[in-house]
């Protein structure tokens, strides 16, 4: 209790973060894009696109985390040709001048996968819910002055839509970072990862967990004080209609 | 404050007493034997092959029992097995209730402490499961992907041996292998004997195969009771005598044999040169 960790296992612990951020903006950033399809998807005309898009909903919400990870690493991979898998599990790298782009390792990519659907269905309930949150009058009255269903997505509904959704959305954008530590079932080396093999090689498990469980904190807190600074200086300039 | 004091004086004093009192009544526990005709055992009854109960008739069999049979029959007496597990084995043995323990009883220095090991009779280590073909030798570790169950030893050791080698663990054996046969790793780690029965549980078992490299070792004797150097020598004695005569590879054969249950080959012969894990 007394000795601290060795630099070697902090090390460790910072690299797991690494990951941790990395997987966790990664899976953010697809799954916002593709949720906010996904919410317009569900309110298409087109009743085929709508009702595909509430089944993938149905079926990404309603089964745990967990069962979807082990599906995309052990289920699908399963189902791919053997060249296929060997391809995904070598390292490739692409060099374009002083960027190298590695290909990342295969659970990694399953974990990503595996996250970014998951958050998407969420994250598209929650735009869902903003634009919902918008009065059908408005859109109405978008129609009257002659804007089609696009035009008054984008220049009426969408900006109040965010506004609304904001606050749930960072607290999707939360659970993604803690959610991002069930993918250590599958081999993915991010934070949680870290401090269990951090204990299992130093026996220091208070130091190892409580270490973690610092870093953890602090991301979400990040989170917190970005939402706050969005909602002071952002959305001011979403009402202002420069969205 | 007195108490206190005699509380923890008196059990120490009696022990101490207790210690001397056995050792001078035993002086020599392979006389002991010799009289009584009897060689009380401890073994394992349940953990295959090593020692368990047989369901037809219920007596403890395995390759541990194997063993004790053949030291018993060279001694000339009777064999006695008592069931024992993990935990007592060493109990047992130093409180006098059996004079040889046989129970895939790995030898380490803290357990030197408490008893003597004969040499040893048994060797497991890390070793590795792939696809046919693929790992012939060690070295080749260090350009797989290798599976291997959080916080084992193995992991650790196949880290700090191969280090270019990536690692990916598993919350569990079943876990890796699933990694496995689905290519996302090429190979994985774990002690001998649990590979092989992992393996016998194997569908399509024709695939894989455990590379004959071990890449630790952990050598298992029999623990005979300290001091008793009469004793020790005798077990030694008749362990090289039966690797000699090539009964100890037929024991082995009948646990651990192409034929048997769970095939593993056998790497470490009675008397080799140890290797330091």
């Amino acid at each position: 209790m007394q000795t601290w960790l060795e630099p070697k296992y902090f090390a460790w612990l910072e690299q797991g973060l690494v990951v941790t951020l990395m997987l966790s903006v990664g899976a953010g950033l697809c799954a916002t894009l593709l949720g906010f399809v996904l919410a317009i998807a569900r309110t298409a005309q087109h009743a085929a696109i709508a009702r595909a898009a509430s089944l993938y909903v149905f079926a990404f919400r309603n089964s745990p985390l967990l069962v979807q990870l082990l599906f995309w690493y052990f289920g699908a991979a399963a189902l791919l040709p053997p060249d296929w898998m060997t391809w995904l599990n070598t390292p490739h790298a692409v060099a374009w001048g002083p960027i190298a782009l590695r290909w990342p390792s295969f659970e990694l990519f399953a974990g990503w996968l595996g996250l970014t659907c998951y958050t998407t269905a969420f994250i598209g309930e929650e735009f869902r819910a903003g634009m919902r949150g918008v009065s059908h009058a408005q859109e109405q009255a978008a129609a009257a002055l002659g804007m089609g269903r696009y035009t008054a997505l984008r220049y009426v509904i969408l900006p109040q839509a965010l506004r609304i959704a904001t606050p749930p959305l960072a607290g999707q954008y939360m659970n993604l970072v803690k959610n991002s530590s069930l993918t250590m079932a599958i081999g993915v080396a991010e934070l949680s990862y870290m401090s269990r093999q951090v204990d299992t090689e130093t026996f220091k498990t208070f130091q190892a967990f409580g270490i973690a469980t610092v870093f953890y904190v602090l991301t979400i807190a990040a989170i917190e004080v970005a939402l706050v600074v969005w909602q002071r200086s952002g959305n001011r300039a979403l009402q202002r209609g420069r969205a | 404050m007195k108490n206190k004091i005699w509380g923890a004086v008196l059990p120490a004093l009696l022990t101490g007493l207790l210690a001397v009192a056995s050792s001078a009544a035993h002086a020599d526990r392979l006389d002991d034997i010799k009289r009584a005709g009897v060689l009380r055992v401890a073994a394992f009854d349940s953990n295959p092959p090593f020692g368990f109960v047989d369901p037809k008739d219920n007596q403890i069999i395995g390759l541990d029992v194997d063993y004790a049979r053949a030291v018993a029959q060279s001694l000339g007496v009777k064999l006695e097995v008592q069931p024992t597990n993990p935990a007592n084995r060493i109990a047992f043995l130093k409180s006098g209730k059996v004079d040889l323990v046989f129970a895939n009883f790995t030898i380490t220095d803290e357990r030197r402490k408490e008893v003597d090991f004969s040499t040893p009779y048994f060797a497991s280590g890390t070793q590795f499961i792939a696809k046919k073909g693929t790992l012939k030798s060690p070295d080749q570790l260090n350009n797989l992907r290798v599976g291997a169950d959080k916080g084992t030893t193995n992991e650790q050791q196949v880290r700090a041996k191969y280090p270019n080698a990536t690692i990916v663990a598993y919350d569990d054996t079943p876990f890796a292998f699933a990694a496995l046969r689905t290519g996302n790793v090429q190979a994985i780690t774990q002690d001998g004997p649990k590979l092989v029965a992992l393996l016998a549980r194997v569908p399509d078992k024709e695939n894989y195969e455990i590379p004959s490299f071990t890449i630790s070792n952990d050598y298992g004797g029999v623990g005979v009771p300290k001091g008793e150097t009469r004793l020790l020598d005798a077990v030694n004695a008749t362990l090289r005598h039966l690797e000699a005569d090539g009964e100890a590879a037929q024991i082995y054969d009948r646990w651990f044999g192409p034929k048997s249950a769970a095939p593993l080959p056998r790497l470490f012969k009675i008397g080799d040169p140890q290797k330091s894990s």
